[in-house]
């Protein structure tokens, strides 16, 4: 079987399978939404302003209905002195930083996904539930996504978490630029309660502008680089600080999209899934073709 | 030295506006919005067209902390939280060492206050995302000292939650602040520094040397002081307060002395004993009594580091001084009748002023001062 005919057969299997399933074919897209639109929002996130308070922290937890706790609780610094990371019951964590041998104050960290302006996430999930949305914002269909964690292999920030404590449908969790919050015309939770503005919500455009004029303003302050501009192809979310980032555990990418994303190789096969019943009708799929292979003596890869 | 001095001639300069309210001649070169104080736009000497406000008590931020005001509530978020009491004077006070007025008044004309609201905007969802809005504004000023000291950035430990504080006790806080200063800052006499350099462990440094003989002001070498200098990082108590010992590099730790004293000198500092307190006798033979030991060393030397040898003779700084108008009771000794008619040198043999004049050409036994040739008056 020549690979055209093959995908047309899974084509014509899948859509037979999706409509046995009930699906109308309107729901089956041609690939993910991956818009990069030119008036994309962003965040400026300013290390040298933050204050470690946690609040964002509080904030982020309370829009999405995780637990939250007190906010009074954030007070603690102890949790501080261990560095975390995002994961499926915090969405963004606040990381310290020594600022050097002469200085009490540290550096403070915000850590979330960083809304790539070329997302790895969204090219590696073979269902097509993550998507980049026009205001800039990367979010994913809980509805869709099958747990297969190809998104958190393929972040360069290793920022998607997994809900590995929950047995039953267990799902992908990351901040969504408070995607819920936004469309409304609200701040994210994070920017709004930020007591000192570390958090500067505006069009990524402009953000870079007054980075840039930070920067300038102040040479002592910054380093001259604002993380975010150009790494793996730009990112929503840029941050400045005082020090290499390096030293504040970003991790050093290029500046082109992270490995896969032009390639987009998952979705050319896949795209027209409609997970879960119809992941066993490809399954089904799959198996006919291996055995039917088997039975020609093809060598062909799917 | 030249900084500092280029910082001072600044303050003086913004000082004499405030003084004469008078904004000074090239005042449209300063960095000042025209509108501020003028309602046209081509504002001539004829027709300066100011703008109608109360000019003499326009209040700067170029005042003394004393001339401040002592308490400023704030209580913007009165439907959530007891108003945060903040004690301006003490600040202002604190704020000496460490970068003064403009600390917080990081933007001013040179005419009044401004407002922080006058360019922080109220609302975070806005246009201009250039400046920060006005609560990050107001928690910025607050946070970034208070945190360093106490390690606190809990809402809670300036907002008191209201109903909390019943209204006699936020009556106790505006009684405490009323008439309050910060505490003085007690001075040292010297301070010996031990080091680590090999060519000499000792550096003794005499603070009221510098302070009282070289007259340097506080602010000359404690600009930008850290609130950690004197408040408690490890918050064992408030009222106790510790000297912390300066986290500061190398370089940043002879910066202050460098300002002064030339670089490359070492061994003037760095001994292997104590240094003795400064004498000028001792140091040039010149023994600095009044009226000279009131001056400030630049007086004589110049601001040219490092002083250069000055001569005795009184002309060479007291240009133009002749038998014939010189007061010798500026001395404080009234030359009498009969003295005041000789020759300077008469008495000051050599006419070197430095040593003890000599009687001997005229009298047999008589020494100064046990026998003077007038009265002393004082200066
Ligand atoms: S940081 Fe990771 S999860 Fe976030 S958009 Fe980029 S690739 Fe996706
Ligand atoms: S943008 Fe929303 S989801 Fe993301 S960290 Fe901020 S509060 Fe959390
Ligand atoms: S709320 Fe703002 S200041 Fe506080 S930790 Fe988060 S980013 Fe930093």
């Amino acid at each position: 079987m020549s690979g055209k005919s093959r995908r047309e057969f899974l084509k014509k299997s899948i859509t037979a399978g999706a409509i046995a399933t009930g699906l109308s074919s309107s729901t089956l897209k041609a690939g993910p939404l991956n818009i990069l639109s030119p008036d994309r929002m962003g965040v400026l996130v300013d290390t040298t302003v933050c204050v470690g308070c946690r609040n964002c922290e509080w904030a982020c937890k309370d829009a999405h209905n995780l637990h939250a706790g007190n906010l009074d609780s954030y007070e603690d610094r102890k949790i501080l002195e261990t560095k975390r990371r995002p994961d499926h019951t915090a969405l963004t964590v606040v990381n310290e930083y020594p600022r050097g041998k002469y200085s009490n104050l540290p550096i403070d960290v915000k850590v979330q996904c960083m809304h790539c302006d070329h997302p790895a996430c969204v090219s590696a999930c073979i269902v097509g539930a993550f998507s980049k949305q026009e205001n800039g914002s990367v979010i994913w269909d809980t509805d869709m996504c099958i747990g297969c964690r190809y998104c958190m292999a393929a972040c360069p920030f290793q920022i998607p978490a997994f809900e590995y404590d929950k047995a039953l449908d267990p799902l992908i969790m990351k901040c969504d630029f408070c995607f819920d919050r936004t469309k409304e015309g609200n701040l994210p939770a994070c920017v709004n309660i930020c007591p000192v503005e570390a958090l500067t919500y505006g069009p990524r455009t402009e953000l870079i502008k007054v980075a840039r004029k930070r920067i300038k303003r102040n040479p002592d302050r910054y380093i001259d680089h604002v993380f975010g501009e150009l790494e793996v192809g730009g990112t929503s979310w840029m941050y400045l600080a005082s020090k290499d980032f390096k030293e504040l555990d970003f991790p050093d990418l290029g500046k082109n999209p992270a490995p896969g994303v032009s390639e987009s190789i998952q979705h050319g096969i896949f795209a027209y899934f409609v997970p879960p019943v119809s992941l066993y009708v490809l399954l089904g799929g799959i198996m006919w073709i291996t055995k039917r292979r088997k039975e020609l003596g093809t060598e062909e890869k799917i | 030295m030249k900084k500092i001095l280029a910082i001072l001639l600044v303050l003086i300069f913004m000082g004499e506006i405030n003084a004469q309210q008078s904004p000074g001649k090239d005042h449209s070169e300063l960095n000042i919005n025209c509108k501020t104080c003028h309602t046209c736009d081509v504002p001539t000497k004829d027709e300066p067209c100011l703008v109608v406000c109360p000019r003499e008590k326009i209040a700067t931020i170029y005042q003394k902390p004393e001339q401040t005001p002592e308490l400023i509530v704030i209580d913007q978020l009165k439907d959530r939280y007891n108003p945060v009491y903040f004690s301006h004077k003490i600040h202002a006070q604190m704020s000496i060492m460490s970068g003064g007025c403009e600390n917080c008044h990081h933007y001013n004309t040179s005419g009044p206050i401004l407002k922080c609201n006058n360019c922080h905007q109220s609302s975070r969802q806005r246009e201009d995302i250039s400046i920060p809005d006005l609560k990050g504004a107001y928690h910025r000023q607050c946070m970034d000292c208070h945190r360093e000291w106490s390690h606190e950035t809990g809402c809670n430990t300036c907002h008191s939650p209201i109903n909390d504080l019943k209204e006699s006790e936020k009556n106790d806080f505006k009684k405490q602040l009323k008439g309050k200063d910060h505490p003085p800052v007690t001075e040292p006499t010297k301070i010996v520094y031990e080091t680590n350099f090999e060519g000499g462990k000792l550096v003794t440094f005499y603070y009221d040397d510098h302070i009282n003989n070289f007259k340097l002001k506080c602010n000359q070498c404690h600009a930008r002081e850290s609130c950690t200098r004197c408040h408690d990082v490890n918050h064992i108590s408030s009222d106790k307060l510790i000297l912390v010992k300066e986290k500061k590099s190398l370089e940043e730790h002879h910066k202050k002395c460098f300002n002064c004293h030339k670089e490359n000198d070492c061994a003037k500092c760095h001994l292997d004993k104590q240094l003795e307190p400064f004498n000028h006798k001792q140091r040039t033979g010149w023994a600095l009594n009044k009226p000279h030991s009131y001056l400030s060393c630049v007086s004589c030397h110049g601001s040219k580091q490092p002083y250069k040898k000055l001569d005795n003779q009184c002309v060479s700084c007291h240009k133009g001084w002749k038998k014939e108008n010189f007061k010798h009771s500026v001395t404080g000794l009234r030359l009498d009748k009969i003295h005041s008619e000789l020759s300077c040198e008469d008495c000051h043999t050599g006419k070197d002023y430095s040593v003890k004049p000599g009687c001997n050409g005229c009298h047999e036994n008589y020494v100064y001062p046990n026998q003077k040739p007038g009265r002393l008056v004082g200066k």
